[in-house]
């Protein structure tokens, strides 16, 4: 049913999770799209994401409803799905139960055999065989705080993993409601990377750790430069993380989900700040807010995007994203299963699906 | 002197959900003196089929009904609920979701 064929060379492929399968929706032109699915019918997968280094492998995280979480991979479009030889499974003695598994994420180009999952209870679990075996990470799940790490509304979910392009031993996580960490030493060993970041729902409101940050992307080209959408506000790091400058600036809220950037033009940023209350967009008119400084000053792109009485849409952390097309494609899916697709930076959208289950996760790829 | 009693060996009822994980039948049978040796020799022959059912800790998960005849093994010994031949095994998954 899914051929290689489909999906010929040069295309867009969104991977959409959703809380009833995934999906994959494809175009040659951004203009016309194609969907198919849903795959893994009826289980919430979390996260989708395909990895080109070497072949097309398609990550999912499965989590079922009742049968347990589990990471599964395809090599044929989703044709077929296997599970690891040895899997996301904490040991027994460990006490500790997979409750989810949040984001999947390839690992350097140089290293194309290594894939990263991060999963609630927070952990960071690594491959180095292409996703057959997987290793917990004993540096973060022994950590000296681990005791006091406290859930976010969503579980205390690793959602965000960044091995740093220009440094083999260097990585971030990003966990809510713990905050930001780093390694330096492959990791080994890690250690918070949260100051001058509000955590405002706490009696301390810069703690060491604690935060809940929704989202965390590096620049493509300055590595020392990251962004994260945090509950309580938008930053940037200009010092791989050691400190943290506030860049909510003209935004309506503090408050939402994920964070994207334009890779041909990195200081143009996205984000979909929330109402915090109804975790829907601020006012009647959903919008996309994009900067072009970096965050110094933001705009808001409507064209196409619904507005008018009872228009509130929510979007979740995973579930907004850039092609590499120059000019990139913007995508976005709501809680309420539409996605909306702009091929010009944003500047104008479409609808290009609008009754998926509620939408979880989205990842783009242009096929090689 | 008295011989050891065979172990018993137990049909076992499966959901659509699980039914790839055994090679597409509805049922399956395992031998075992209890659900949790049943879970365990089943989880032999079908791998992965345990974390299907039991959280890494051991406990069945909060959703996966496992029944003895017509009984809940929750309301019996749970996991250390004992099998006797002619028993009969389903695993079921709860009425929810949404």
């Amino acid at each position: 049913m899914f051929r290689r064929s489909e999906y010929p060379q040069g295309s867009v492929l969104l991977v959409v999770g959703t809380k009833r399968g995934l999906f994959l929706i494809s175009s040659v032109d951004r203009q016309s799209w194609n969907i198919q699915g849903p795959m893994l019918k009826g289980h919430r997968t979390f996260y989708g994401i395909l990895d080109q280094r070497k072949g097309a492998r398609l990550f999912a995280a499965d989590n079922g409803d009742f049968f347990g979480p589990f990471l599964r991979y395809s090599d044929d479009f989703g044709a077929n799905w296997h599970e690891p030889e040895h899997g996301l499974q904490f040991p027994e003695q460990s006490g500790e139960k997979l409750a989810a598994i949040w984001t999947i994420e390839p690992g350097r180009q140089a290293e194309p055999d290594v894939v990263y999952a991060g999963v609630d209870p927070a952990s960071l679990w690594i491959s180095t065989d292409g996703g057959l075996n997987w290793e917990l990470n004993a540096g973060l799940a022994t950590h000296p705080t681990r005791a006091r790490w406290e859930p976010g509304a969503g579980g205390l979910c690793l959602h965000s993993i960044v091995p740093d392009y220009a440094n083999a031993s260097r990585i971030w996580v990003a966990i809510s409601a713990v905050g930001c960490l780093r390694s330096d030493d492959a990791g080994k060993t890690w250690t918070f990377a949260n100051k001058n970041v509000r955590a405002d729902f706490l009696p301390v409101k810069y703690p060491e750790f604690g935060q809940c940050v929704h989202r965390l992307i590096q620049h493509p080209r300055r590595p020392e430069i990251l962004y994260q959408q945090n509950h309580c506000g938008i930053y940037k790091s200009t010092n791989s993380g050691d400190d943290w400058t506030d860049i909510q600036h003209n935004l309506p809220s503090e408050f939402g989900f994920p964070i994207a950037l334009d890779p041909h033009h990195p200081e143009t940023l996205y984000v979909v700040v929330e109402d915090a209350e109804a975790r829907q967009n601020v006012g009647e008119q959903f919008t996309v807010y994009r900067s072009d400084n970096a965050g110094e000053q933001w705009e808001r792109l409507t064209n196409g995007l619904p507005a008018g009485t009872g228009v509130g849409l929510g979007v979740l952390r995973h579930a907004l994203c850039t092609d590499i097309k120059d000019p990139c494609g913007v995508y976005v899916g709501t809680t309420t299963g539409q996605l909306f697709a702009s091929s010009d930076q944003g500047d104008g959208w479409r609808l290009i699906a609008e009754y998926l289950p509620s939408i979880y996760s989205l990842t783009a790829a242009v096929l090689m | 002197m008295d011989q050891a009693a065979p172990i018993p060996t137990v049909p076992v009822s499966v959901p659509p959900a699980l039914r790839a994980r055994v090679g597409g039948r509805s049922k399956v049978t395992a031998a075992g003196r209890t659900i949790r040796e049943l879970i365990d020799a089943l989880d032999q022959q079908f791998p992965g089929l345990r974390f299907n059912l039991c959280y890494e800790t051991g406990e069945l998960r909060p959703y996966v009904n496992i029944f003895l005849g017509h009984e809940n093994i929750r309301y019996l010994q749970g996991l250390d609920t004992p099998l006797s031949p002619g028993t009969t095994v389903a695993i079921l998954p709860s009425v929810a979701g949404g």
